[in-house]
């Protein structure tokens, strides 16, 4: 592991903004800290960059405790979400700064500014101020300036939260090919699930100052290790009576029954369907179209829930009476989560 | 010093009052009137007046009153009250505002507090607590007899007023200011290696220079003024603790109007000076600002 926090506590007052949290990341990867505002994303993030002390708990970077090196010397690269660019210094001074400081010869840091520059796509903007420039384009700079001083360790925060959709769309793809590009190891905060999955290898996901998990994106959408990721991954709805719905297996104890729209099949009378005896009837709520596919709330057996169906599939309406078959089921009790599968289906496997 | 403010006041609300009476001139001549001759009663009279009876018998007159030479100790000692109270008040300003905006610590509310409190104390009480805690009766006087070191009716004692009674104006000027900007800049700037020194040089500096200038600017200009604390400390002891202020006191008492003006003419001087850099200063830092 190349950075690792072993039961990192923090507390500002009686608060407790980090729980005991532990985990490790490997060289080169490009890690997103997922959870809900006022989880302790940032907290974690600057006790790795040296501008908070854990209360407790022992961080690790390349093999060294780092609990007792100041934020100056820890050489790691930090992107804050209001980018923080010096306002009296023009691009070029900006990302000069971390050079200077070296004291590295001008000739040096001439190239490597340029190199940056070129880097980032904003030749011949190296004399304007950053409040002459886009959010984009500010963003790049913060993200030149961190990278300047060749850190092997980049932090971002909220990186893209002040961008507008489409240019972040693009930002994203830039950054992730520019780390693995450039082999730094990388931590970005999010609060956009989509933005974890596209842009990250791996996801850990926080929630009220701990790690409720940690894996590849794919990995923790399939297989949530607990109550809280089951819901907070994905479009989720919860059903009021799942023993309802036909063919699952029977739980005694539990406090919800959570269903993804991947996993509810919805089909019209007149359509053929494999698992006929184990569907109920619902019907339909609400109809939109959602650029790539048609997404359907429909209420069934006292439920109301969300089901996808493509566009090449003939179209429902609103009011109309359709068949509803569930593949499987997250069925949560406590903090622990239990997924159940519809019995009809036997052993084959869905593809979600 | 508020002459220019006075009129922008003035001529915004003339503008207003005439868009809602429509076409009723009077009433805009009548405030403009008043305003105008409100000011002249009040600022240009008076300072007409100095300058005339300061120069009311001749040129010559006037140049000897003002190369008295306790009149220009007066001056000396003036100018040295000044500049050392905006030296201390500077790096004092400068480490509270830095302390209060970008730490978080007990205190901290009493310590804001604290920094006011010159200006809502009386500058004459002021003097009398200094006079109290140095003087005589204070129970420190023996130690400060003892190595010689007079405060009051003494130089230390006047510039100790002088800093007191200046004490909150470049402090007030940064604070809104650095706390604005947050610490954000900064922490940046630690992460890349930068040390405290050059964080506050490159980084805080820059974004506070003119918060700054003007702190100063009125620091000077308030210092310069001050009579009430120092009259307290000074015991008038003429050549020796006797400011520009004091001296007018003293010359207006002896019933010698024309020196006096002549001297007050001198702090009229400074003022206008004081005036015109401070304009500047708004200016250029209210450019920058736009930018
Ligand atoms: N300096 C501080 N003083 C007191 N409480 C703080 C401080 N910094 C953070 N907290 C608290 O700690 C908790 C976690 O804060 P943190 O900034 O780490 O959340 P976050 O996950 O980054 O949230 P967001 O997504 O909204 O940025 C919050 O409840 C916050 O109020
Ligand atoms: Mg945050």
């Amino acid at each position: 592991m190349y950075i690792e926090l072993k039961n990192i506590n923090k507390s500002y007052g009686s608060f407790k903004a980090s729980d005991n949290v532990n985990f490790g990341i490997e060289k080169g990867r490009l890690v997103a800290l997922l959870g809900p505002s006022g989880s302790g994303k940032t907290t974690i993030l600057r006790m790795i960059a040296g501008l908070e002390k854990p209360d407790s708990g022992e961080i690790i970077i390349d093999g060294k405790v780092v609990n007792d090196i100041p934020a100056s010397r820890r050489g790691i690269g930090f992107v804050f979400q209001s980018y923080a660019l010096f306002r009296y210094m023009t691009v070029f001074d900006n990302i000069a700064f971390g050079l200077k400081v070296r004291k590295l010869n001008k000739q040096v840091i001439n190239e490597r500014v340029t190199e940056l520059v070129r880097l980032i796509g904003l030749e011949g903007f190296e004399k304007r101020y950053p409040s002459q420039l886009s959010g984009g384009q500010r963003q790049r700079v913060a993200f030149a300036r961190a990278l300047a001083p060749n850190p092997q360790v980049l932090l971002l925060d909220e990186p893209f939260a002040a961008i507008d959709a489409k240019v972040r769309q693009e930002l994203r793809k830039w950054l992730k090919d520019m780390i693995h590009k450039l082999g730094v190891t990388g931590i970005f905060v999010t609060h956009d699930q989509d933005e974890a999955i596209e842009v990250s290898d791996e996801i850990i996901v926080t929630n009220k100052g701990r790690v409720e998990q940690s894996g590849t994106p794919i990995d923790i959408y399939r297989n949530p290790a607990t109550a809280f990721t089951s819901a907070f991954f994905g479009v989720t709805s919860e059903l009021k009576d799942y023993k309802a719905f036909k063919s699952f297996d029977e739980v005694d104890e539990y406090d919800k029954a959570i269903v993804r729209p991947e996993f509810v099949k919805i089909t019209k009378k007149t359509e053929v369907q494999k698992y006929k005896s184990s569907a109920v009837e619902g019907r339909v709520e609400t109809v939109e179209f959602r650029g790539n596919s048609i997404e359907i709330t429909v209420s069934c057996n006292g439920s109301v829930f969300s089901a996808r169906r493509s566009l090449d599939e003939p179209a429902v309406e609103v009011g109309e009476i359709v068949d509803v078959f569930i593949y499987r089921i997250f069925i949560t009790h406590g903090d622990s989560v239990k997924l159940l599968k519809n019995n009809a289906i036997r052993e084959e496997t869905v593809v979600i | 010093m508020s002459a220019g403010n006075n009129q922008v006041i003035s001529r915004e609300g003339t503008t207003e009052i005439h868009a809602q009476t429509a076409g009723s001139k009077a009433v805009k001549i009548i405030l403009i009137s008043v305003s105008v001759i409100f000011l002249f009663v009040m600022l240009v009279m008076p300072l007409i007046t100095v300058i005339y009876e300061a120069f009311r018998k001749g040129l010559i007159p006037y140049l000897e009153a003002i190369s008295d030479p306790d009149t220009l100790s007066a001056l000396l000692l003036t100018l040295e009250a000044t500049v050392i109270a905006v030296v201390i008040n500077t790096v004092f300003g400068l480490f509270a505002a830095w302390a209060i905006s970008k730490f978080r610590f007990r205190g901290k509310k009493l310590l804001v507090t604290l920094i006011d409190l010159p200006v809502t104390v009386s500058p004459i009480i002021a003097g009398l607590i200094f006079v109290l805690t140095f003087g005589r009766q204070s129970i420190i006087y023996p130690l400060l007899e003892s190595i010689d070191f007079m405060v009051v009716y003494a130089v230390p004692g006047i510039i100790l007023a002088t800093v007191f009674v200046t004490f909150p104006f470049i402090s007030r000027e940064i604070l809104p200011v650095l706390e604005a900007q947050g610490t954000d800049e900064e922490e940046a700037a630690a992460l890349m290696g930068a040390k405290g020194f050059t964080i506050f040089r490159r980084v805080t500096l820059p974004h506070i220079k003119w918060a700054l200038l003007y702190g100063i600017v009125l620091c000077a200009a308030r210092a310069m003024g001050e009579f009430g604390a120092v009259s307290v400390l000074s015991g008038h002891l003429r050549g020796k603790t006797v400011t520009l202020p004091l001296q007018v006191e003293i010359l207006f008492g002896d019933n010698k109007f024309m020196p006096a003006f002549a001297v007050s003419s001198i702090l009229v001087v400074l003022a206008v000076v004081i005036l015109i850099v401070r304009s500047i200063v708004e200016y250029i830092g209210k450019r920058r600002g736009e930018k």
